[in-house]
């Protein structure tokens, strides 16, 4: 039972992946469209993506570096 | 009853790795980690309570700086010593990384007005963040290794026998990336006080015209706020450095794992041609994109700070 925080941190790191995926996914679908909408406007909507993109990659690594913490440090 | 089993193998495994078998954890840390603070590279005298030796990553920070500003300004002072400035070859992708930074980054995010200012400081950072980021992929110093093993000889506290230890990308260092972080942090607030007046610049931290008790609750969150976000700059990049190191590691590791359960080293060798050297390989490719992305995002980030402390939106 002394191990148990391993399988807290397991649980985490696949509910981070969760999350972080479900976001980017919707976010890559939302850019997709509307550049399906108004193909002209594809490089602005590629700019204004991208800074959010690397927001949200970066709540994920984040987060991940924490779990490693909890691993690491017991 | 599972559990118990779970718990056997853990132990088993961690006995395993003390009782000098292969300890696949250690090992990983070892490689990605800075060189022992008891056992640096230079020892230099400590000022004020700070010891101010060379460890490895101290060492890969002159060594990437060195490269960056050599490469940098040779290559400028070349092209403008000539008589009409047209650039070729390494000029020419200077140039257009340059211009890249100062239409795409700076420019859209402070204003016409700035971009002089601003620009030299987010194109140091980003040259700065890749060049940190590439030499810590190209595994030079394990390259010296053999070299020494095989043919130098080196005593064991030689200067090549302290390259060896620790990891050579500067920048999984938190310690380092905080310091770049640090740096946003100071331009932060001179660019609101050039453009506003340092009273301002601390003015427009909140919005104006709200009810009263409203900026007791508002103003700690954008004091914290003001933090967070060069926290984040700091984690995200060491983080993600780390990060694709160890993913590397761990897959490589794999080899010696399976050497080790089997008991023999051809399975070893099996298991890494087939699974952990083409794995290892489509990894390493992604860290080249992850190094371009990561020093474009510090550098974007960077830029939209200063960006939000010269034009307020509220």
């Amino acid at each position: 039972m002394d191990k148990i925080h391993f399988f807290g941190a397991a649980i985490g790191l696949g509910m981070i992946v969760i999350g972080a995926a479900l976001g980017i996914g919707k976010f890559a679908a939302a850019a997709a469209e509307s550049i399906a909408r108004q193909p002209s406007a594809a490089d602005k909507i590629t700019g204004a993506v991208n800074l959010p993109l690397f927001l949200l990659e970066g709540v994920a690594i984040l987060a991940e570096v924490f779990v490693l913490l909890i691993v690491l440090l017991k | 009853m599972t559990t118990m089993f779970v718990q056997e193998m853990v132990q088993e495994r961690a006995a395993e790795g003390h009782a000098g078998g292969f300890d696949a954890g250690e090992v990983i840390i070892h490689h990605v980690a800075n060189s022992s603070l008891e056992d640096p590279l230079i020892r230099l005298p400590t000022l004020l309570g700070i010891d101010f030796s060379v460890t490895k990553h101290v060492f890969m920070l002159w060594l990437v700086a060195a490269i960056v500003f050599i490469v940098v300004t040779w290559a400028v002072r070349r092209y403008l010593k000539q008589d009409r400035l047209i650039p070729s070859g390494f000029m020419n992708g200077l140039e257009a990384v340059v211009e890249f930074v100062r239409d795409q980054i700076v420019q859209p995010n402070v204003g016409q007005k700035w971009v002089s200012t601003w620009a030299p400081l987010v194109l140091t950072l980003f040259v700065f963040i890749l060049g940190a980021n590439a030499i810590g992929l190209i595994p030079i110093f394990d390259v010296i290794g053999l070299l020494d093993h095989y043919v130098l000889h080196t005593a064991e506290d030689s200067f090549v026998k302290h390259l060896l230890r620790g990891g050579t990308t500067a920048t999984a260092n938190f310690n380092v990336t905080a310091a770049l972080a640090t740096i946003t942090f100071g331009a932060i607030i001179v660019a609101g006080s050039k453009a506003h007046g340092f009273v301002t610049h601390w003015k427009n931290i909140v919005p104006h015209g709200l009810h009263p008790l409203i900026y007791v609750l508002l103003i700690p969150i954008e004091v914290m706020g003001m933090f967070v976000r060069p926290f984040a700059l700091t984690m995200r990049l060491a983080a993600n450095m780390t990060g694709g190191h160890i993913a590397i590691l761990a897959i490589l590791s794999f080899v010696f794992l399976f050497a080790e359960l089997a008991g023999r080293a051809v399975a070893g060798i099996g298991v890494g041609m087939l699974v952990s050297v083409p794995l290892a390989v489509g990894i390493s490719g992604l860290e080249i994109i992850i190094v371009l992305v990561q020093a474009y995002v510090f550098t974007l980030l960077t830029a939209v700070f200063i960006g939000m402390a010269i034009h307020v939106h509220h």
